[in-house]
């Protein structure tokens, strides 16, 4: 696929992200309860989708994304988008209406030859609101409930959802949340703002979480730019959220490195040596060569990858491990720029909060900051406006840190004259008192200096304002 | 956009970092000074140094970092016409857009420009923004501030009320951010602007409830849908370091003051016995004595972490274990503006079957 093609049109959209379906993409189809799930569309094959039915994959391809779509037999027909429909106000109420009272004389049975004879959904769906014997009986509300209940039990329609990056974390944040590490699309979205990932950019990820990050990271290079990433296995892992972006291939491999934490060492020398370039050319057979001209390249795309690591003035780190933090930053930190972001995600407080306490008194972090995500969603249905009633608890937390180059010298000036000035103001004993309150902050860093015993490093904290 | 040098270089613009309440923009200047309470300083002696450097002032009243400017730092630091968009809004807003490299984004009104910088580094140069300001000063203010930071390629400012007068294209952009008194005036105008052929969104931002419903209204008349709406917050947390003490520090030091209460009792007992006997006034000195010791007591209720454990009582075995912990600040922002977020689908896509 490297054909110089392919090379100019890196730089235009659609060759990293197709806008429309093509054979091979997994789609993630939205199904009448409202639930995700993704399908591989591969031409000439057929996709099924359990009770909803099931369709011929051409039909899809091609196709943009987003769409809604009714199976009628093996057809697909696009349905027309549906918007909020007023509810009257009507006098109705529950008060005659009791519990577990028998409403429905419509038989399973009867439903299920109903959905054999191959009538509508809405035939199916209208035949038990005739039969049922309280139905006049409920308000408007309740009865737009109960036919949006059964819509989404017999309706045999689905919607194609697009592959965003928000999407796809939507996706995984309900179907398993904890293989993304507990990443909510609102963290997401923060942690990729505060690395400040552009197009064009060079980054350097730590992903535990399936794939979320580099996935994210990549969407927004949007084919232009670098990614290294550095995993705990061989080879990169093959990401389970990267599917349901459908990246094309080719693009990803030009932007995107993966090293593990053996490669990542500068002291690292591979097990076996690369065979000499000489002995590829004597006397081999095809095989043999074949053989070892892959390990060359083999080898050189993991040199490549170390040296450009290592090269360093890297934008930003982004983090989401269980490895011991400090370590990983001792690792990494090293190749990110001045002034660049470090952020770490983690779904506990605790790993966060002792790597702040770390980073605050080391000269080469500004303000570690940490912060959690809050998030609450709302129905916006006409007169029905209210946050929904399930909500997840927390999105989780996140460390900021800009990477800074110290200069001892431009610290020990202020620190002397604040020790004289003190002097002069006979506030003895205390020596971790900034100037004034407000520059308390810029003080923190330099007092790494003064401060040697354990108490007085405390004491300096009560005093922080917040 | 800003920099993506190594080094600071004449012309550049940087953030200077004093505190975290202190933050400001720069345009380095050669000849130029900067002073502030933290010293005084040379753009001169800032060009060549790597962004992020911590610099010392000239005459030693302390130091400044120089850091490379990010639209994050840019809304931290800009200077403020109007109420702005922070962090976790513009992040989750440019996330349920969708906008990423090559996008094309309406916003409007351009306000601060907290917004604008965001978008213009996420979308790059592949991507265009229309901003639209129907504020004139403000609108000057911010094309200004556009072209000195270098993203007039990528914005597009224009000076209109387009509740009024609607936007400047048609059918051709992703996404619509609305960021206006009164959004639903402009929802209609948005329709036209957005692309006919694909899936778009649009997310309104309002601070009122009531200003949420009419525009949920005015997008389901206009043919939006899945209507959805969110808030989102950024939860600061402090993180202090505690060593919970054993309780037999506590117990030990209980014992101690009842002991030394008893014994100042008996003191007194046998003074006043004394006293009745001398008929002598009781002196200064123990009644100052005794005062301290209430001083001490009532210190010590206070049970910090941070005491200086008693070292009678302090044995190695039960040496108070130091932790870090965190907890959310107790002051912070507590709501920004609902989000309205809708999709515009077209009816009868352009489609090309295969």
């Amino acid at each position: 696929m490297d054909t110089p093609d392919c090379e100019n049109s890196l730089t235009t959209l659609n060759s990293f992200k197709e806008t429309t379906i093509q054979s091979g993409h997994t789609v993630l189809l939205r199904l009448p309860n409202g639930e995700t799930k993704g399908f591989k569309v591969e031409k000439d094959a057929t996709v099924s989708i359990g009770r909803v039915g099931s369709f011929r994959a051409n039909e899809l391809i091609g196709q943009p994304y987003g769409l809604t779509y009714e199976i009628q037999g093996k057809e697909l027909t696009v349905q027309s988008p549906r918007t909020l429909q007023e509810v009257e106000e009507t006098d109705a109420t529950n008060e005659l209406i009791n519990d577990d009272e028998f409403v429905q004389p419509l038989t399973l049975d009867e439903i299920e030859a109903l959905k054999n004879s191959g009538v509508h959904a809405s035939e199916i769906i209208k035949a038990q609101i005739e039969q049922h014997a309280n139905y006049s009986l409920k308000t408007e509300y309740s009865k737009e409930k109960y036919r949006q209940r059964k819509e989404a039990k017999y309706s045999k329609t689905f919607s194609t959802v697009e592959p965003t990056i928000y999407n796809v974390c939507d996706h995984w944040f309900k179907k398993d949340q904890n293989r993304i590490r507990d990443i909510r699309p609102d963290t997401l979205s923060q942690i990729l703002n505060l690395a400040n990932i552009r197009p064009g950019g060079r980054y350097i990820v730590v992903d535990e979480a399936s794939g979320l990050l580099v996935s994210a990271i990549l969407e927004r290079l949007g084919g232009e730019g670098r990614l290294i990433s550095i995993c705990d296995v061989d080879s990169p892992p093959a990401y389970p959220v990267m599917t349901l972006m459908n990246f094309r291939k080719d693009v990803v491999t030009k932007i995107h490195s993966s090293l593990n934490w053996a490669t990542a060492q500068e002291d690292y020398t591979p097990a076996s040596a690369l065979p000499q370039e000489l002995s590829s050319e004597v006397g081999k057979s095809d095989r043999h060569r074949i053989r070892l001209d892959k390990r060359k390249i083999a080898a050189d795309t993991l040199t490549n990858a170390r040296e450009e690591l290592f090269a360093g003035e890297y934008d930003a780190l982004v983090i989401a491990s269980d490895y011991d933090l400090p370590d990983i930053l001792e690792n990494l930190v090293p190749y990110v720029a001045g002034s660049g972001s470090v952020v770490v995600q983690s779904p506990f407080s605790q790993p966060l909060t002792e790597l702040q306490s770390k980073l605050r008194f080391n000269p080469n972090y500004l303000a570690p900051s940490i912060t959690e995500s809050w998030l609450r969603r709302y129905q916006v249905l006409p007169g029905r406006t209210h946050p929904t009633m399930n909500a997840s608890g927390s999105g989780g937390f996140l460390l900021h840190a800009l990477k800074v180059y110290d200069d001892p010298n431009a610290s020990r000036v202020p620190s002397h004259r604040q020790s004289k000035r003190r002097k002069k103001e006979a506030n003895e004993g205390d020596s971790s008192t900034p100037q004034t309150l407000e520059s308390y902050d810029a003080r923190e860093l330099e007092e790494e200096d003064v401060i040697v015993a354990d108490e007085e490093g405390q004491t300096s904290e009560m005093e922080q304002p917040s | 956009m800003w920099s993506t040098a190594r080094d600071v270089a004449a012309g550049d613009l940087v953030i200077v970092w004093q505190t975290r309440e202190l933050i400001q923009p720069l345009l380095i200047t050669p000849g130029k000074d900067f002073n502030s309470r933290f010293g005084y300083y040379r753009h001169a002696d800032i060009v060549g140094i790597p962004y992020g450097s911590k610099v010392g002032s000239r005459n030693g009243r302390g130091f400044i970092h120089v850091l490379r400017p990010t639209p994050e730092l840019w809304t931290m630091a800009l200077p403020h016409r109007t109420q702005i968009l922070y962090l976790a809004d513009i992040a989750f807003i440019t996330s349920w857009l969708d906008i990423k490299h090559g996008s094309r984004v309406i916003e409007a009104g351009t306000g601060s420009g907290s917004f604008s910088h965001s978008i213009a580094r996420t979308i790059g140069s592949a991507g265009h923004l229309w901003s639209y300001e129907f504020h004139e000063a403000r609108a000057n203010k911010a094309r200004e501030e556009f072209s000195l930071h270098g993203m007039a390629d990528i914005v597009t400012l224009t000076h209109r009320n387009v509740c009024k007068d609607g936007f400047t294209v048609e059918d051709t952009v992703d996404a619509v951010f609305l960021d206006l008194p009164a959004p639903w005036d402009a929802i209609e105008h948005a329709k036209k602007a957005l692309k006919k052929n694909v899936p778009t969104r649009i997310c309104c931002f309002s601070p009122c409830m009531e200003q949420v419903l009419r525009t949920v209204s005015a997008l389901n008349d206009s043919g939006f849908t899945d209507i959805t709406m969110f808030e989102s917050l950024l939860r600061p947390h402090e993180v202090h370091q505690i060593a919970p003490q054993p309780l037999a520090y506590a117990i030990e030091k209980l014992k101690k003051s009842e002991q030394k209460r008893e014994e100042k009792r008996q003191n007194q007992i046998a003074r006043s016995s004394k006293r009745k006997r001398d008929d002598l006034p009781e002196t200064d000195a123990e009644n100052a004595g005794g005062k301290r010791f209430k001083t001490q007591e009532s210190a010590g209720d206070d049970v910090r972490a941070f005491d200086i454990p008693d070292p009678v009582v302090d044995q190695p075995a039960n040496q108070p274990v130091k932790m870090s912990v965190s907890k959310a600040c107790p002051e912070v922002r507590g709501h920004t503006s609902y989000l309205t977020f809708a999709r515009l689908v077209p009816a009868a896509p352009a489609t090309n079957r295969q």
